[in-house]
């Protein structure tokens, strides 16, 4: 098969109907251009929520007490086995923490506010939004430390600033209700103020002496959840189930089971994206096996000679599908360069805060930054060459009827 | 040739017969011809219109099939040949030469007389040399680098038939080559085809209506109405 022939050919075919070609090019790389940019809104949208969810202390995996799911408080904690460390073979684990998280009512001296007192190990919280809080004040040193930190406007509700003391009211591992005094040593600002009014973090270690009294043997300490992050979201199953095994009594989920509400929002994404770019492509099919049998029929003598003088018919073949793949990588590498420019133009997010309210229902931040996902483009760009390949069967196979002497009869 | 006469012909047609269905009434093209051509002979067929030249010349060159006779190409029976092999043969075989659109219009004069080597699998360096080497052959070894559109008919042609004798056929056809030709470029492309006749050998069949063409050819066949009427 003479290909440096084929490709020299069907190269220079295109450039023989400038408007046509032009024009259904123009068409390619528009909607390839217009799929890359949606896709990577839509991806935006979407790892946001994602973000949200498993920031929202989820993690990737959690590790809970039955008990706990219905009602979460210490009388439903667990033990965590001294020296624990989440393993899983063939799984990579970014990061996790052990946490105490119970409902508690938190007083001031003028105002008490019901909310979540959860025990970090505040180097551990690289893997939820704990790690990306502004502070204003001090953070929390470690495990052991007795102060609180507060989000800003739980600290304007209760009237309350950094250095003063707040009393916690909650239930300990013995069922009984404890009080205990923090002070405040920092006040955290969240871009939703939801999530400011929402919790409030300690050390683990205090909140285990303050809720759960002293330790068993071989263990660390009363825990309620054990969150564990990924590397790779998709290994959460496995991750599932080798957590699992380790915790037998144990209720190990992933966050679409835990949030089953933003799973939902991020599969709708991943269908949308589909969706759109089959439309994109279903439009452009039509042009193409038009724009090919035109191209076909205008050349039938010229393919009629070329079958005289002894081309091959699989070669008149491969000149027509080549002519259409052609079309394709050239519309694919155009509207991949628009696409990915404009999303590199729009890199620092799009602000979206004039519609605050309205995205807040989405589970939207105010800032979308658009994520460009490579898997999705080299997923767009297969299936156009597919789509390039399978619409140049039908105009090939017309090409390859023709027979020496339609061409001289006509 | 008498010569020629013992070796196996160029062409060997015998009983050869074409019937078309044109709205169901069966149209006889032709009608039991008999006809050798031998190597280096420069054969013209000449008749009135429709009496079967160019279905003659097609049957001759593997483009149409026949209904009844035996059409021979160096030997080669073309009865029963599958159009893979009659593609292939007219590949290596035959060089062909055509009223109009012979050339390609994206390709250059150079690279239209190679490609047909690129079909042959002959290598980039060989195909170079032997495209200009046609051409020059032919009076074109400036004009290379034109495409058709930038090539006057005659020009056209003469790089046709450079491009139908680069894969050195054992036979040339020429259907009607100079139809679209005034009578100064006629008489031109006539004298290069008699000579690739004599100096080169190459033998060739054309068919044609203009009486200058006959004059070049040595020997004419004669068709009328699907049958040979004359020959020589
Ligand atoms: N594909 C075809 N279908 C039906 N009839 C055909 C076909 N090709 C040729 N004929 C008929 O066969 C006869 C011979 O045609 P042919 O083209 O061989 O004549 P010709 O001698 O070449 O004529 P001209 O000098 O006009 O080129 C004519 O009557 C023509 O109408
Ligand atoms: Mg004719």
């Amino acid at each position: 098969m003479p290909l440096k022939l084929i490709l020299q050919l069907s190269a220079r075919n295109l450039f023989r109907y400038p408007r046509r070609n032009g024009l259904l090019l123009l068409a390619i790389a528009f909607a390839l251009a217009g799929a890359t940019f949606t896709n990577a809104l839509m991806r935006g949208w979407q790892y946001d929520m994602l973000d949200r969810a498993v920031e929202n202390l989820v993690g990737h995996v959690k590790v809970q007490t039955e008990e706990y799911r219905d009602d979460p408080n210490m009388l439903h904690s667990f033990a965590l086995p001294q020296g624990y460390q989440p393993e899983i073979s063939g799984v990579a684990i970014a990061g996790w923490a052990p946490r105490i998280n119970v409902p508690a009512v938190l007083l001031s001296e003028r105002e008490s506010r019901g909310v979540q007192l959860v025990g970090i190990d505040p180097q551990r919280e690289d893997i939820s939004f704990y790690a990306d809080l502004n502070i204003v004040g001090e953070n929390l040193s470690g495990t052991a430390d007795g102060r609180i930190v507060l989000g800003q406007e739980l600290a304007r509700q209760l009237q309350t600033s950094v250095g003063r003391k707040v009393v916690v009211l909650a239930q300990g591992a013995d069922g009984k209700n404890r009080e205990r005094g923090f002070r405040v040593a920092g006040l955290f600002d969240a871009q939703a103020e939801s999530l400011e009014k929402a919790v409030a973090f300690t050390g683990l270690a205090t909140a285990q002496a303050y809720l759960g009294g002293s330790p068993q043997a071989g263990s660390e300490g009363l825990v309620t959840e054990i969150s564990v992050l990924l590397a790779d979201e998709p290994q959460r199953l496995e991750a599932v189930d080798s957590l699992g095994s380790e915790f037998p009594d144990k209720l190990v989920a992933d966050w679409r089971t835990l949030q089953p509400q933003a799973a939902e929002m991020f599969a709708l994404a991943d269908m949308g994206i589909y969706i759109i770019f089959l439309f994109m492509m279903g439009g452009l099919a039509f042009g193409l096996v038009n724009t090919l049998i035109a191209a076909v029929m205008e050349r039938v003598r010229e393919l009629g000679m070329l079958r005289a003088i002894g081309m091959p018919r699989r070669v008149v073949l491969m000149q027509v599908v080549v002519e259409s793949m052609l079309i394709m990588i050239v519309g694919i590498v155009l509207g991949l360069a628009a696409g990915i420019l404009s999303v590199a133009a729009l890199a620092d997010g799009i602000d979206l805060s004039a519609f605050a309210e309205g995205i807040d229902a989405f589970g939207m931040s105010a800032l979308l930054i658009p994520v460009l996902s490579t898997k999705d483009l080299v997923m767009f760009s297969s299936l156009s060459l597919l789509l390039g390949l399978v619409a140049s069967i039908f105009p090939a196979l017309r090409a390859v009827r023709i027979t020496p002497l339609m061409a001289m009869n006509r | 040739m008498s010569e020629n006469q013992n070796q196996t012909p160029v062409v060997r047609c015998r009983d050869v017969s074409r019937t078309y269905q044109k709205d169901a009434i069966p149209v006889h093209a032709l009608r039991s011809v008999d006809l050798d051509v031998h190597a280096g002979e420069f054969v013209s067929l000449a008749g009135p219109s429709g009496s079967g030249k160019s279905t003659l010349l097609n049957i001759i060159g593997g483009l149409d099939e026949f209904d009844g006779g035996s059409v021979q190409v160096d030997g080669v029976e073309l009865d029963g040949l599958s159009p893979a092999a009659l593609s292939a043969l007219r590949l290596e075989k035959i060089g062909f030469v055509f009223q109009a659109y012979n050339l390609l219009p994206v390709l250059t004069a150079q690279e239209n007389v190679e490609f047909i080597l690129q079909l042959q699998g002959i290598d980039k360096q060989q195909r170079r040399e032997r495209a200009a080497q046609a051409l020059d052959n032919l009076g074109l070894g400036e004009l290379g680098e034109r495409r058709p559109g930038e090539l006057s008919g005659g020009q056209q042609q003469r790089v046709a038939i450079a491009r139908a004798i680069v894969t050195r056929p054992v036979l040339l056809v020429a259907d009607e080559p100079t139809a679209n030709l005034d009578s100064a470029t006629t008489e031109e492309l006539l004298v290069l085809m008699a000579r690739l006749n004599s100096e080169q050998g190459m033998t060739i069949v054309t068919a044609t209506h203009d009486p200058m063409v006959m004059s070049h050819a040595e020997r004419q066949v004669h068709l009328s109405d699907g049958r040979i009427d004359r020959d020589g």
